[in-house]
């Protein structure tokens, strides 16, 4: 057994130690007082009011959004970033060559920003611009994106997909690449076709890849700010109003600080607890199909 | 003893980062107050030519005064001016003097002791006399007698039409009333299915943003009621067959798709949109960016469209975009004294003003502008700008409603944007409209 | 044979597939860069131009009638101080945190092993108002320390550390301390040099998401000493509205960086990857 070092140990934990100290738990036990209060950040007084806060963001419709739209980004973008990067691995995985290079450009759209994909975005659903011309004039469709409910949260899941999914395609094609030739081959042998063989093979033994994945977009799809404070701005009419965008604007454009807490504790809870049911609804799905 | 001596060594080096790190804020301060100058900050309205102008006011005011130093730097827009301000305010890092600011803001941010009167300092009356404000000063009063704001400029809302499309639908001027408007749309429709009448310079017709309204239901609104009030003294007291015939011809406008509820980019300039409403602040933009836009040859700027009763009406009235200077209270006696200099420097010399004139097209709060000999020439050499100093005079300013931003957030919410997206009726609009200000004023 | 041609037949056409899929992907860098250099009637009009001009990148840098200079580069370096320092901090207290973790055995080591994991799983957001107010309170607003302070702990990078960590065997560590060496030599001399890859994959994550940030740098910089780039195209985003040539330029100029150091280290990053992802 290796022997005991306690002193060493808290030292080289201490600046994690620390940090949490200052800048976990001070706030977490400051967001809680601060929920009860009605405090703006502006007034020298803070009032305690219980639980209104609570009650008053739960009639706020702009909160019931933001409770419902994000179960409609995690539906949308989760599909949507699981297609397109297992689309990116199956096709970079069997390349005899250049499969680093395909690798290295699939993965770039990490690198950009939100606030840039936005403008890029903006530039192109303009109405009078390229894509919107030719669809009126080809299609005779005029659609106003960013207008319409449905299109909007599509526009902002695609692109939070195409950010993600050259990384996601990289955990996939780890994964994929793990999996035996051999396998293969003797499917081959037996004559199964190439969609059996998917499913019967390839998917059972990437499942612990596309669990990585999975997880990592669902907790994407919890915490969207960036492209929505700058596209939408939540709109239309909330259609795209996130946790994050309404606790921006209750805290920082209307300083309800207090109210903001609360609705940000409300958040949390509802964000940990629907992160937990689906990662362990994934893990029984995986252990009843016997894949993990 | 060597273990301990590198456990030492580091202790020391976490404790040193954190140090430094600290030190790098207050360090920033500190400098600042070791320094002999005294320095004022100034925030400008977030438009690229109100920056270049002031930037070039305080490099002037600084060759004059090397011991004041003036940093200008654009209000942010985050998501908008007033809440960039107001979270300042609320963090203590407010500017020393920021302009941008209308009545009602203002009225909001005097209420919670933000901003300073000005009226309690000796210079302020010379700038009030020198630059010719006397006249136009008092509307600007506050009920408790105090003047909060230096006004800077006074910008009717009109609306430009694109004249090179009109003719080739057999127009030689625009449309006055409602019904030549709907009938120009049918026309545009049948020649260009593409096109609309109406799309907005900035954002969308369907965007419920509070300051929206100033320059989409405001003109309309102000011209149909004769500059009715829309709220006064927290009250609705609203105009209600203007209001009603503005949200008909909007609701109309919008069966025929005739309005563009979507993003696009520079849609008058680009000939997506016949009619736009229009701030005198767009044409540097335009020379710039749009060179081939000429006042009477392709394009002409009008009063907003009235109802058809009010045809012959000469005097019409419309929004008016009023903004001025404010001097913040979390500012040192020192600094409030340079900022006075400052302001006192810049509005004691009418050739500052053409040169506000020039670099923003803004039109200058002064009792003189349409009349002094100096701003005469550029009015000849700018008739575009002679159109919206001539209506100054029929503009009317911002609500005097400190809870201004969410009203009219509501009036956008219950009233316009369903009818220009064509969700509900506009006589009901118009009820629920009412109805959510009635509570809201409560 | 003829099952030979038709795999290489095959092939072609998945070489074809593959590349215009990457194509697309990267499409948006293209039209930013193009429309960058694109005249300024054909900006977002065409989706590829066919008109080139520097117009975009001169009204950028103050050759403009109408606007005056915004801090471009001002705001470039600051995202350069802001990233770099703060990406710096949270690889050096992640690796010393992580050593810890995987190999130094210690009394609470479970506790702050769980503690790790149940914030890397608790919504952060919950802690923005008040770890804004406590930034407003110390005086740290609209300073690089009040950027870098908050966000120089990153759990991710103890998390992939540790992992990494655990994988190098006690054995050389062992041979290490009878040497005589300490456990910061250790850190520094033989675990440091072993982690090359996985460091270059903890960097370039952690700068690219440092580099981007917007949330916070937004509400702790307030003024145009501080305002990384970022930030600020997010603020000219309104007021440049009908300048979108320009935004594009700023665009390239933020994100060029970071696939230039993603480029330089790609070797590495892909090596770094392969154990990451396992």
């Amino acid at each position: 057994m290796k022997k005991q070092n306690n002193k060493l140990g808290w030292l080289f934990t201490s600046p994690y130690l620390l940090f949490t100290l200052i800048f976990f738990a001070l706030p977490l036990g400051w967001s809680l007082w601060l929920a009860v209060t009605d405090w703006n950040m502006m007034s020298p007084t803070i009032r305690f009011v219980g639980i209104q806060n609570f009650v008053a963001a739960l009639y706020n419709p702009a909160v019931q959004s933001a409770f419902f739209v994000t179960y409609k980004f995690l539906l949308l973008f989760v599909p949507l970033a699981v297609a397109m990067s297992m689309g990116i691995a199956l096709l970079v995985n069997g390349l005899p060559k250049l499969k680093g290079l395909y690798m290295v450009a699939f993965f770039l759209p990490y690198l950009s920003s939100g606030v840039v994909t936005s403008l890029i975005v903006k530039g192109l659903l303009s109405y009078n611009g390229a894509f919107n011309t030719f669809l009126r004039a080809k299609l005779g469709l005029d659609i106003d994106w960013l207008g319409n409910p449905t299109t909007a949260i599509f526009v902002v899941s695609f692109m939070i997909a195409w950010k993600m999914s050259g990384y996601y395609g990289l955990i996939l094609i780890s994964g994929l690449s793990s999996i035996n030739t051999e396998i293969y081959e003797a499917a081959e042998l037996d004559g199964s076709s190439r969609w059996t063989t998917f499913w019967r093979i390839t998917f059972p033994m990437l499942y612990p890849s596309l669990f990585t994945v999975l997880i990592l977009a669902v907790g994407i799809s919890f915490g969207i700010f960036t492209e929505v404070y700058q596209l939408t701005g939540g709109g239309p009419n909330f259609a795209t109003n996130t946790w994050q965008m309404e606790i921006y604007n209750q805290a920082f454009v209307n300083l309800k600080s207090g109210y903001a807490s609360a609705i940000a504790l409300i958040s949390s809870v509802v964000t940990f607890a629907s992160i937990g049911v689906i990662r362990k609804l994934l893990e029984k799905w995986g252990e009843r199909n016997g894949w993990s | 003893m060597m273990k301990r001596k590198n456990r030492l060594l580091m202790v020391v080096a976490v404790t040193f980062l954190f140090v430094t790190l600290s030190a790098c804020g207050n360090g920033q301060k500190n400098s600042k107050d070791s320094s002999e100058k005294t320095t004022i900050t100034f925030w400008t309205a977030p438009n690229p030519t109100q920056l270049k102008y002031w930037k070039k006011m305080a490099a002037n005011f600084e060759k004059a005064n090397k011991n004041i130093k003036v940093e200008v730097s654009q209000m942010k827009e985050s998501p908008s001016s007033e809440a960039t301000i107001q979270s300042a305010v609320a963090s203590k890092t407010a500017p020393t003097l920021s302009e941008n600011i209308n009545r009602s803001f203002a009225a909001q941010l005097a209420d919670s002791k933000a901003i300073l009167p000005f009226n309690k300092e000796d210079t302020f009356s010379k700038i009030v006399t020198n630059r010719k404000m006397t006249e136009s000063i008092k509307n600007w009063q506050f009920s408790d007698k105090n003047q909060y704001v230096l006004p800077l400029y006074s910008n009717p809302i009109l609306f430009g039409w694109r004249l090179d499309v009109l003719s080739e639908l057999g127009y030689s001027e625009p449309p006055k009333t409602y019904s030549e408007l709907l009938e120009l749309g049918k026309k545009l429709k049948a020649k260009y299915p593409n096109k609309v009448l109406w799309a907005k310079a900035d954002g969308d017709l369907a965007d419920p943003t509070a300051w929206m309204r100033w320059f989409d239901f405001f003109p309309l609104y102000d011209a149909a009621s004769g500059g009715a009030n829309f709220i006064e003294n927290n009250k609705l007291v609203a105009d209600d067959k203007a209001g009603k015939a503005v949200f008909n011809l909007m609701s109309d406008l919008q069966k025929d798709k005739l309005l563009l509820t979507s993003k696009s980019t520079d849609p008058f300039e680009n000939k997506v949109s016949v009619m736009i409403d229009l701030g005198p602040w767009t044409f540097p933009n335009w020379k710039e960016k749009y060179p081939e836009l000429k006042f009477g040859e392709n394009y002409t700027v009008t009063t907003p469209v009235v109802p058809d009763a009010m045809k012959d009406k000469a005097e019409i009235s419309t929004y008016a975009d009023a903004k001025g200077i404010v001097l913040y209270a979390q500012a040192s006696d020192q600094e409030q004294a340079a900022a006075m200099k400052f302001l006192d420097f810049v509005f004691g010399d009418e050739k500052n003003d053409l040169a506000f004139l020039e670099t923003t097209s803004l039109i200058p709060a002064r009792d003189d502008a349409t009349e002094n000999p100096t701003f005469a020439k550029y009015f000849e050499e700018n008739p575009e700008m002679e159109v919206y100093a001539e209506n100054v005079k029929n503009a009317v300013p911002a609500m005097d409603n400190a809870e201004y931003n969410d009203l009219q957030q509501i009036l956008g919410e219950k009233g316009w944007v369903p009818v220009v997206r064509g969700e509900s009726k506009p006589d009901t609009a118009w009820k629920d409209m009412k109805n959510a200000l009635k509570g809201a004023l409560q | 044979m003829v099952g030979h041609k038709k795999k290489s037949g095959s092939l072609a056409l998945r070489y074809v597939i593959t590349t215009f899929v990457m194509l697309i992907m990267i499409f948006p860098f293209l039209y930013l860069v193009l429309h960058s250099f694109a005249a300024w009637d054909q900006v977002d009009r065409q989706i590829i131009p066919t008109k080139f001009s520097l117009r975009s990148w001169t009204w950028l840098f103050g050759n403009s009638s109408t606007a005056a200079e915004a801090p471009w580069i001002g705001a470039f370096i600051h995202t350069i101080i802001v990233a770099t320092i703060a990406t710096f901090l949270m690889l050096f207290f992640a690796m010393m945190v992580a050593y810890a973790l995987a190999k130094i055995n210690f009394k609470g080591k479970k506790a702050v092993n769980n503690l790790l994991l149940f914030q890397m799983f608790f919504p952060a957001i919950i802690l923005l108002i008040p770890q804004f107010l406590m930034v407003s309170k110390v005086g740290l607003l609209d300073s690089y320390s009040g950027m870098i302070i908050p966000t120089m702990i990153s759990l991710w990078a103890i998390f992939m550390y540790t992992n990494f960590f655990k994988a190098i065997p006690d054995t050389l560590i062992e041979a290490a301390r009878l040497d005589g060496a300490n456990d910061w030599t250790i850190l520094l001399k033989v675990v440091l040099p072993m982690s090359r890859s996985i460091t270059t994959v903890i960097f370039l994550f952690l700068y690219t998401d440092r580099w981007t940030n917007l949330l916070w740098d937004m509400i702790v910089s307030k003024s145009d000493s501080t305002v990384t780039l970022n930030v600020l195209i997010s603020q000219m985003f309104g007021p440049y509205a009908t300048y979108p040539g320009p935004m594009y330029a700023a665009s390239v100029v933020l994100t060029l960086p970071l696939i230039l150091l993603f480029l330089l280290f790609s070797k590495q990053f892909q090596k770094g990857m392969q154990f990451a992802l396992k």
